[in-house]
């Protein structure tokens, strides 16, 4: 089945049909070649005037350019159709993913409702629910706003409303949000600030992105990893790094990671949820400050950086 | 049935929800270990003995599917409930391919969820007594072994599924008497509603395939028009 799926990839029935249509051509030059002369007396004999001793360079390339044409819209369908075919692809697995991460956060707070509902719960075990339940919507809610900003991720479409924010309040305020996460996964998170610059940003847009990178961080690591956040300046940027110590990946995701629906692939981070679009729209949100969202790991298993760039031109009076 | 001191495995990556179902189970009396893995599920089941699993399947590490296989490569009755996300026709029949004696999607009710963790427990007891004062029960040419799973039919010796094992020892368990659709199917599949009656006349047609020399005119498993099956381990009678 995998071979016969192998077989009419679009590479290969592209391969395909380019082999056939040169055969084919081949098959007839030779035709043409070894019946040359039975043609030549043969239209002679009808129209004479047609045949002049130069080469008609003019029909030549006329033809020539026909062939190159023909070639040229083949090679267009074969993009096109193959970019459809991604998408479909894409389209499928987006579906899969989000229904799935979806579901998980809602099946919790499902559990937590009944267990509340069918068994005797003390006052502490009903408040610790509670507080289950408001993290499972709070990751609901991020990622249904995942969703919603993936499909305007554009850079003149995404209407950012600037506004005073100052950084390392914002840093800290939005830690502390994870705080549960960051104690399931027993990870400790060390808040470096060197500054608290104040800078115009769009402060909704900006917290998608600080709880995308931390969520991440959270997601892809073992229990018990520690997490480093370091806000300094470098140049003309104020940096914001998410180091980790989790999976990390190889050097040829880091190129992808931030496409639309792309996702790590590797035994250590195969059946880890997620939707492939946390990194797109934090790297577009990004964008739209005129930073930049920049990657490195040392490789698998060695862990991840993540930067946040924001231009030191952003930064306002306290 | 008493559930004090049955030990269940959670394998499940999702903290909030494996915490839940520890606080739920452990209120029915059940001992709960937690592990968020599937390598860890491996490891943990080499070295502790539990009466049921309730297994995830997008787990890190290796997925629910390969870790039921890997326990059905040794051990073929040990109960599995698989408890996922994904809910489509297919993905069911995967987990139940891959071993799982029962499938829940996420979200799910709780009291479902408790009453097929009892159901699998129910029917695990009951396959646990012993059929025959023998390990290995013999009729005809062919033999049981109700311990091991494993048996021998017409073409040799293979080992029968938990499903193939826990029909076949009902039947013979009550053999000489007709044994209902009914009661093969809340006995071996539990009150599954998706569970058709039909599905029992697949598994024996399945097991005629085994035990019988001719399937088309069987011997053994006799079926009795709108009634259900019975067993004869000596055909003359």
């Amino acid at each position: 089945m995998g071979k016969l799926r192998a077989l009419f990839h679009p590479i290969m029935v592209f391969i395909g049909v380019q082999i056939a249509w040169i055969v084919l051509m081949a098959v007839w030059i030779n035709w043409y070649l070894e019946n040359n002369l039975a043609i030549k007396e043969f239209a002679q004999e009808i129209r004479p005037d047609l045949f002049t001793a130069e080469i008609q360079w003019l029909i030549l390339f006329e033809g020539c350019f026909l062939m190159l044409l023909i070639l040229a819209g083949v090679y267009v369908i074969f993009v096109y159709w193959n970019k459809q075919s991604r998408l479909n692809q894409m389209q499928s697995n987006f579906v899969a993913s989000v229904s799935h991460e979806l579901k998980s956060p809602l099946a919790s707070i499902q559990l937590y409702l009944e267990t509340l509902k069918y068994q005797d719960v003390s006052k502490e075990e009903e408040k610790d629910f509670v507080e289950t339940m408001l993290s499972d919507t709070q990751r609901l809610s991020g990622l249904i706003d995942n969703i919603l900003q993936s499909s305007k991720a554009d850079p003149k479409s995404m209407a950012l409303q600037f506004q005073p924010v100052n950084l390392g309040e914002f840093l800290e305020e939005v830690v502390q949000g994870h705080k549960r996460q960051l104690e399931e996964k027993n990870c400790l998170v060390d808040l470096k600030l060197e500054a608290s610059p104040t800078l115009n940003l769009d402060q909704k847009a900006l917290r998608m992105v600080f709880n995308n990178l931390i969520s991440n961080a959270i997601r892809y690591s073992p229990v018990g990893c520690p997490l480093n956040i370091h806000l300094h300046k470098t140049g003309n940027y104020w940096e914001v790094n998410f180091a980790d110590q989790g999976f990390g990946f190889d050097k040829k995701d880091m190129k992808k990671i931030f496409r639309k629906f792309y996702r790590v692939q590797n035994t250590d981070t195969q059946n880890i949820e997620g939707a492939g679009l946390g990194l797109f729209i934090s790297s577009e949100i990004v964008k739209n400050h005129k930073g930049r969202l920049k990657v490195s790991s040392p490789g698998r298993g060695k862990g991840a950086i993540f930067s946040v760039l924001l231009p030191v031109s952003r930064e306002v009076e306290a | 049935m008493n559930n004090s001191g049955k030990k269940i495995l959670v394998v499940e990556d999702e903290v909030h929800l494996a915490k839940g179902l520890q606080f739920n189970l452990e209120r029915e009396g059940y001992r709960v270990t937690l592990v968020d893995n599937g390598q860890s599920a491996v490891d943990i089941l080499g070295k502790e003995d539990f009466d049921l699993m309730i297994l995830d399947i997008m787990l890190p590490k290796l997925s629910g599917l390969e870790v039921a296989r890997r326990i059905r490569s040794t051990d073929m009755r040990f109960p599995i409930l698989m408890l996922s996300a994904k809910s489509a026709d297919e993905d069911r029949e995967l987990g139940l391919a891959a071993g799982a004696d029962d499938y829940l999607a996420k979200p799910f009710h709780l009291p479902e969820l408790l009453l097929r963790v009892k159901g699998i427990l129910r029917r695990w007891e009951w396959y646990k007594e012993p059929v025959h004062d023998q390990e290995t029960f013999q009729f005809g040419d062919s033999w049981i072994n109700f311990a091991s799973g494993k048996a021998k039919g017409c073409s040799g010796e293979f080992y029968l599924t938990a499903k193939e094992a826990l029909l076949m020892k009902l039947l013979v368990s009550q053999k000489g008497n007709i044994v209902t659709r009914e009661e093969l199917l809340e006995k071996v599949w539990g009150y599954d509603p998706q569970t058709e009656t039909r599905t029992v006349d697949n598994f024996v047609a399945r097991l005629r395939k085994y035990f019988e020399k001719k399937p088309q005119s069987p011997k053994h498993i006799i079926t009795h028009r709108e009634k259900g099956y019975e067993f004869k381990s000596d055909p003359k009678k």
